[in-house]
């Protein structure tokens, strides 16, 4: 087990170090970030002098190999924008994020489930219709779309919640995080079910049921467990989707979360919070993903065996 | 229990738990708070010299300025530290007078000494403000013979110290506590700013809001009217309409296609008159302007092929108002007595601008590559520029509309790389002279890279300018400049934007003003 965990350890550690990279040379092939931060009366001696300050007039793998060494000590430098350490800003958003993707993440398993669940068990039915179109719409309809129509109906005009902004408690909670759990429900549910039909349909099913145990034991404890492998994968990487790519929720609901400060640093090209951010969010890949694999492994003692 | 009744048993639980985390209507009771909601924080930084005149909208309300000015941007002696300021007769020594008592949010007294800092300051090298570049080479020292007096020696004469140090221009006039930055450092002062004004920092959460207290009894605004004001930055506008139905927020940017339906609902909403122009200019070669451009004719011939009056209808949702003059500030022309006369407005005449191109034997048109963005205060960037090429179209010009951002487009300007090509911008209005410091950039060929005029006429005028001391020569200097860049057809003026800001229904009467960015909502909260 140690060794499977080192070699996945290593397997991050490499992409990471493949990724600071990447997103160091194309953070810089946007363009240059005081063209937005130096007004337009800005001299050539103006510019030398803000890109002295700022470190931007040194070679690039001067620069690079400046933010490996602060990066991997959580120094991720200053916000060309907001004249702040990255990191702190960091400390502000991630958080955030990080709560809003586990509200989302609620809302979708309790969603996701029974409808998963009974859909198999009912297959063909009136109840199974309706779950798929569920499905359907939390996939078709676009994020942006559906938070626009809650933000306008159900804050604007109901006036039932927050219309935006974290400040109202959970309350605040409840419209972002029902746009983006409803996403990940409709993919959810759909493994779910075909994993329930699947399990439903196997021999020591067959023979539970043929022994009597009760059927709702049989669904929603022997058949539930075994459906569920795929389905634990799926959740781990949709909950750092979740934290990291919230831009369109982020924005509409006006959360201040890792999302929007990606928007807010690539709009303004602030190389320093697009580099954090986009190795941030890869690291929260990476655990989440490793975290999965070690469960997997745990879960199915064949996937540590056959590595 | 039958699965069914589960079932409902769960959705009930589901809409108590809703229920009990629903503020309801809460957000629509009085509060003694004052929240303003803007669509975005130009740089989120708290100190004024690197966030510059984009920010002013918050900081002017937790700094004073050297000089201050009424909300139609009158110089005023009530309204900053300085309460009088004379200059020597020679024009190269101005003296201002301070107010006494004023302190800042920590408890120091306010100084010449911190007047002088924050001068120096603002022209040192960590400042990015706006318009530091003319304090830099006028300024030959600042003395402080008196706690409560403060010299400022140029090293030409001049008549623009008072009010390039205004509420008028951008955040070089802002006090700054010297004794409190020396001793926290710069990075720590822009994370917890100290300043005099009416109201002192409490919290900022990058990406939400910027929340401030008020001080008691401010010699600006008596006891405020408001224990605290939040500025909240939230980018969608369905959102920040929803935050003003909720009663969450007392104040909002919205777009001008829906000022219609917020005044169907009943919330004011307050315009700021011609609050920018909407210009647009040619890129010039490393020698000025570029064939056919360099043709006065195709100059006429592209003015008088755009129908202003119909973009304003359409694209601008009748909020704004058809321009006769490049760059033409048009809050500066009062001051500077210009008298903008109908014969000087471009009609809408195809048929003459398709006359005036076979006139300079471009009969069968030219090629021309146009660029499209959105700017902040301007989303209808892209379907403007749309609209213009159509026009352009129409009389034989052959459009090449090119989507960049803005960065993208300031780069070819400034470095001149595609001479002849055509970009915009949405001018914020401004006083004469701030509309001076505008020219200084766009109309000057000295101050290269900006420039989008070209013309040595100009160029002697405006040279003029900053020296001059006789106030009425400045002010037919200005006029004259402008009247010349009309008459040589040196841009292409589209329309005056009104900017609108609904309100919530209780807000009361307030005065935006007219100051660049600046909405004085120092003025809502005066308890006075």
């Amino acid at each position: 087990m140690i060794r499977f965990v080192l070699s996945r350890l290593l397997q991050s550690l490499v992409a990471l170090a493949i990724l600071s990279v990447v997103v160091f040379v194309l953070a810089r092939a946007t363009g240059d970030p005081l063209q937005l931060v130096l007004p337009m009366s800005a001299t050539p001696e103006d510019y030398a002098e803000a890109r002295r300050y700022l470190g931007l007039d040194r070679p690039y793998v001067e620069q690079y190999l400046s933010f490996v060494r602060r990066a991997v000590t959580g120094d991720f430098g200053m916000s060309i924008r907001a004249r702040r350490p990255v990191a702190e800003l960091l400390q502000e958003r991630l958080p955030n994020s990080l709560r809003l993707a586990a509200f989302a993440m609620g809302i979708t398993l309790s969603i996701a489930f029974p409808l998963g669940v009974i859909a198999a068990v009912r297959k063909g039915t009136g109840v199974d219709r309706i779950a798929q179109v569920v499905a359907v719409l939390g996939q078709s309809l676009p994020t942006f779309w559906v938070s626009i129509v809650l933000v306008e109906v159900v804050a604007g005009r109901l006036q039932w919640l927050p219309a935006g902004g974290n400040e109202a408690g959970l309350a605040s909670y409840v419209l972002p995080g029902f746009t983006l759990g409803w996403f990940v429900v409709a993919g959810m549910m759909r493994l779910l079910r075909s994993g329930m039909l699947e399990v439903l349909d196997s021999e020591y099913v067959k023979l539970a049921r043929v022994k009597g145990v009760l059927e709702r034991r049989v669904v929603w404890v022997h058949a539930l467990k075994n459906a569920l492998i795929p389905v634990v994968t799926f959740a781990g990487i949709y909950f750092s989707i979740l934290v990291t790519t919230a831009i369109v929720v982020e924005t509409v609901f006006a959360w201040p979360g890792l999302g929007r400060l990606a928007y807010e640093g690539i709009s303004s090209r602030d190389y320093p919070v697009i580099q954090a951010v986009v190795l941030t969010t890869a690291v929260i890949v990476a655990v989440v993903n490793l975290s999965v694999d070690c469960l997997y492994a745990v879960i199915d003692p064949r996937i540590r065996h056959a590595r | 229990m039958t699965r069914a009744k589960r079932i409902v048993r769960g959705c009930l639980l589901f809409l108590t738990v809703l229920a009990l985390v629903m503020p309801g209507t809460a957000g629509a009771q009085a509060k003694p708070d004052l929240t303003i909601a803007l669509s975005s924080f130009a740089t989120e930084s708290l100190d004024p010299p690197v966030a510059g005149h984009l920010v002013k909208y918050y900081l002017s309300l937790m700094f004073d300025y050297l000089v201050g000015t009424t909300p139609d941007g009158q110089l005023s002696p009530n309204g900053g530290i300085a309460t009088k300021w004379e200059s020597s007769a020679d024009h190269k020594r101005w003296t201002f007078t301070l107010r006494k008592g004023v302190k800042f949010h920590n408890g120091d007294d306010l100084t010449s000494e911190d007047v002088k800092f924050s001068l120096e300051r603002a022209g040192g090298k960590r400042s990015t403000t706006g318009y530091a570049g003319i304090l830099r080479t006028l300024v030959a020292s600042i003395e402080t013979p008196a706690p409560d007096r403060v010299v400022i020696v140029t090293k030409d004469p001049t008549l623009i110290i008072p009010n390039y140090l205004s509420r008028a221009l951008s955040s070089e006039g802002m006090i700054l506590p010297k004794k409190y930055i020396e001793s926290v450092g710069d990075d720590a002062f822009a994370r917890k700013p100290v300043g005099s004004g009416p109201y002192k920092f409490v919290e900022q959460i990058t990406g939400s809001h910027i929340r401030l207290t008020a001080v008691d009894n401010h010699w600006r605004l008596g006891a405020p009217k408001y224990k605290t004001v939040t500025i909240r930055v939230v980018p969608e506008e369905t959102t920040r309409i929803a935050l003003l139905r909720r009663g969450e927020v007392d104040v909002t940017e919205i777009s001008r296609e829906r000022v219609g339906e917020v005044e169907k609902e009943g919330y004011p909403v307050h315009f700021r008159k011609e609050e920018a122009i909407l210009s647009m200019w040619w890129i010039l070669g490393p020698d000025g302007m570029v064939a056919p451009m360099k043709d006065k004719r195709v100059r006429e011939a592209m003015n008088v092929a755009i129908d202003r009056n119909e973009i304003a209808q359409s694209i601008f949702a009748g909020r704004a108002e058809p321009a006769a003059i490049p760059l033409g500030l048009s809050w500066s022309f009062k001051e500077i007595g210009l008298k903008v006369t109908p014969d000087m407005m471009y009609p809408y005449d195809p048929a003459r601008a398709k006359k005036l191109l076979a006139d300079a034997g471009l009969a069968s048109g030219f090629s021309l590559d146009a660029y499209a963005y959105q700017l902040p205060g301007l989303p209808e960037g892209k379907a403007f520029a749309e609209a213009v090429s159509g026009y352009w179209e129409k009389v034989g010009i052959k459009i090449k509309l090119i989507p960049v951002d803005y960065p993208a487009f300031r780069k070819n300007w400034v470095d001149r790389k595609t001479p002849g090509s055509i970009g915009y911008f949405n001018i914020a209005n401004r006083d004469w002279m701030g509309t001076f410091a505008l020219l200084e950039k766009m109309a000057y060929s000295p101050s290269k890279p900006n420039d989008t005029v070209n013309d040595a006429e100009v160029d002697g005028m405006i040279s003029q300018v900053a020296k001059q001391t006789d106030r009425e020569k400045i002010n037919t200097l200005m006029r004259n400049s402008f009247l010349r860049i009309r008459s040589e057809h040196l841009g292409m003026p589209i329309v005056y934007l009104h900017s609108p800001y609904a309100a919530s229904k209780k807000l009361g009467k307030w005065n935006p003003g007219s100051v660049m960015y600046d909405l004085f909502f120092d003025e809502l909260a005066s308890g006075k």
